[in-house]
C-alpha cells in the first residue's frame, strides 16, 4: 500500500472521484479511496482537501449524521472532475502510445 | 498512544477549523485509529490550516473571535520568544562579553539594542494583557473552573520565581571561572520550570480568553499592544542576528569558547540557533498580528462607535 505522502495522486482528485457516485462521509471516503486507488488518505490529508473543496464550491456538506458530515459533489465540482479526469486520460493515452512504439510494452 | 497523540495533534489545529471539521475528525479517528504516520499527517494537516486558512472557514469565526484568537496567538510566540531570549542574556551575561561590547562598537550596539527592545516589548505585553487578566481575575471570583486556572498560572510563576531566586543565589555563591554540577542541575531546572510555567499561561490565557466577556475597545487595544510586541521580536531577532555575526567577526575566540551548561556547542552555534528560534516567533508572531488587524477593521466597521 502506497502512502498519500508520495504525492503521487492529487488528494482533492481523489476525493472528487469517490463522490462521483454519490454522497459520503469521512470514514467512507477513505476506504472507498483505498479500495479505488490504492493509497490512504491520512486524516490531515482528507480534511485538508474537503475543506479546500467546499471552500472552491466544488463539494458541500449534507446535514450531519450521527454527527458526521456526508458530502456531496456539486455540479460545479462535476464539471471540474469530468475535465481533470479528461485530461489524465489525454496523458495516460498518449503515454502508453509511446510507451508502445518504444517498444517498451511486452 | 496514538490515540492520544492524535487528539492532541487535533487540538493543535486552528480554532475555526476544528469548530468545523473537528467533531467529524474525532468520528472519523475513533473509527480508524491513526498509525504514526496517521498523528504525522494530522500535524501536518495542522501546520497547513494555521499558514493556508481555508476559505471555506473565513465565517466560521466572528471577529471578535478571531481578535482573542490573533492576541493569544502573539502571546504564545512571545513566550517562545523570551525563552531564546533568556537563552541570549545567559549566554551573554558573563564578563569577557561587556569587555568584547565595549571594545566593538557594533557588538556593544547590537547587546545594547537587544536589552532595550526587550524592555520595550515586556511592557508592551504587560500592559496589553493587563485588561485583558482584570477582566479574568474579576469573572474568576464567581466562576470556580475560571479560579482553578487563575491558581495554576499563580502556582507556575510562583515555581518559576522560586527556581529564578535559587538560579540568582546559586550564581552569586559560584567561583568565578568554575561552574559546579550543582550550579548546572539549578540552571536546568530554572530553563524546565520557565518553559513549563510559559505552557501553563499560554493555554490559560487562551482559554480565558474565550470564556469572559472581553470590549471590543480592550481587544483593540491588546491587539496593538501585540502588534508593537511583534515589532520588538522582529527588531530583537535582527539585533541578535547582528551580534552573532560581530561576535563572529569581532572576537572570534569568544565565539569558538564552549557554552551551556554542559559546553556540548560552541557560543556562536548557540546565539545562531537563538536567532533561528526568535526568527520563528516573531515570522508567526507577524501572521498571528496582521489577521489580528483584519479581524479589528472588520470589528470597527461592523460596530462603529
Amino acid at each position: 500500500m502506497r502512502s498519500i505522502s508520495e504525492r503521487s495522486t492529487d488528494p482533492g482528485l481523489l476525493v472528487l472521484t469517490s463522490l462521483a457516485d454519490g454522497p459520503k462521509h469521512g470514514y467512507a471516503i477513505t476506504a472507498d479511496v483505498e479500495q479505488l486507488a490504492g493509497v490512504r488518505l491520512g486524516p490531515g490529508t482528507l480534511y485538508g482537501a474537503l475543506s479546500r473543496l467546499e471552500g472552491k464550491g466544488l463539494i458541500q456538506a449534507l446535514p450531519a449524521e450521527d454527527r458526521r458530515h456526508p458530502y456531496r459533489l456539486t455540479d460545479a465540482g462535476g464539471v471540474a472532475l469530468a475535465e481533470q479526469l479528461r485530461a489524465l486520460q489525454r496523458v495516460s493515452r498518449s503515454g502508453l502510445e509511446r510507451l508502445r512504439l518504444a517498444g517498451a510494452l511486452g | 498512544m496514538s490515540r492520544r497523540m492524535s487528539a492532541l495533534a487535533l487540538a493543535l489545529y486552528p480554532l475555526a477549523f476544528r469548530r468545523r471539521y473537528g467533531e467529524e475528525m474525532r468520528q472519523l479517528l475513533l473509527q480508524a485509529p491513526p498509525s504514526a504516520s496517521g498523528v504525522a499527517d494530522l500535524l501536518r494537516g495542522a501546520l497547513a490550516a494555521h499558514l493556508r486558512p481555508p476559505p471555506a472557514l473565513a465565517d466560521v469565526l466572528t471577529p471578535a473571535e478571531r481578535l482573542r484568537a490573533s492576541a493569544s496567538g502573539v502571546l504564545a510566540c512571545w513566550v517562545v520568544f523570551a525563552v531564546a531570549g533568556l537563552g541570549f542574556y545567559k549566554t551573554t551575561e558573563d564578563r569577557p562579553f561587556s569587555a568584547a561590547g565595549r571594545s566593538h562598537a557594533l557588538l556593544g550596539g547590537a547587546h545594547l539594542t537587544v536589552q532595550i527592545l526587550a524592555l520595550i516589548g515586556s511592557a508592551a505585553v504587560l500592559v496589553g494583557a493587563a485588561p485583558l487578566v482584570a477582566a479574568a481575575l474579576a469573572r474568576a471570583r464567581r466562576e470556580p473552573g475560571l479560579r482553578r486556572m487563575a491558581s495554576a498560572v499563580l502556582a507556575a510563576l510562583a515555581t518559576f520565581a522560586l527556581f529564578t531566586a535559587l538560579l540568582v543565589v546559586q550564581a552569586r555563591h559560584q567561583h568565578a571561572d568554575h561552574a559546579s554540577n550543582l550550579a548546572h542541575s539549578v540552571f536546568v531546572l530554572w530553563v524546565l520550570s520557565g518553559l513549563v510555567c510559559g505552557a501553563v499561561c499560554v493555554v490559560a490565557a487562551r482559554r480565558t480568553l474565550f470564556a469572559i466577556a472581553v470590549s471590543r475597545i480592550w481587544l483593540i487595544f491588546a491587539q496593538a499592544c501585540g502588534a508593537v510586541a511583534t515589532a520588538v521580536m522582529a527588531a530583537v531577532a535582527l539585533a541578535s542576528g547582528a551580534y552573532a555575526i560581530a561576535l563572529i567577526a569581532d572576537a572570534s575566540g569568544l565565539a569558538a569558547a564552549a557554552n551551556g551548561p554542559f559546553g556540548t556547542i560552541s557560543t556562536a552555534a548557540s546565539l545562531a540557533v537563538q536567532a533561528v528560534v526568535m526568527v520563528l516567533a516573531a515570522t508567526l508572531a507577524s501572521i498571528a498580528t496582521l489577521r489580528g488587524a483584519r479581524a479589528a477593521c472588520q470589528l470597527v466597521a461592523a460596530q462603529p462607535s
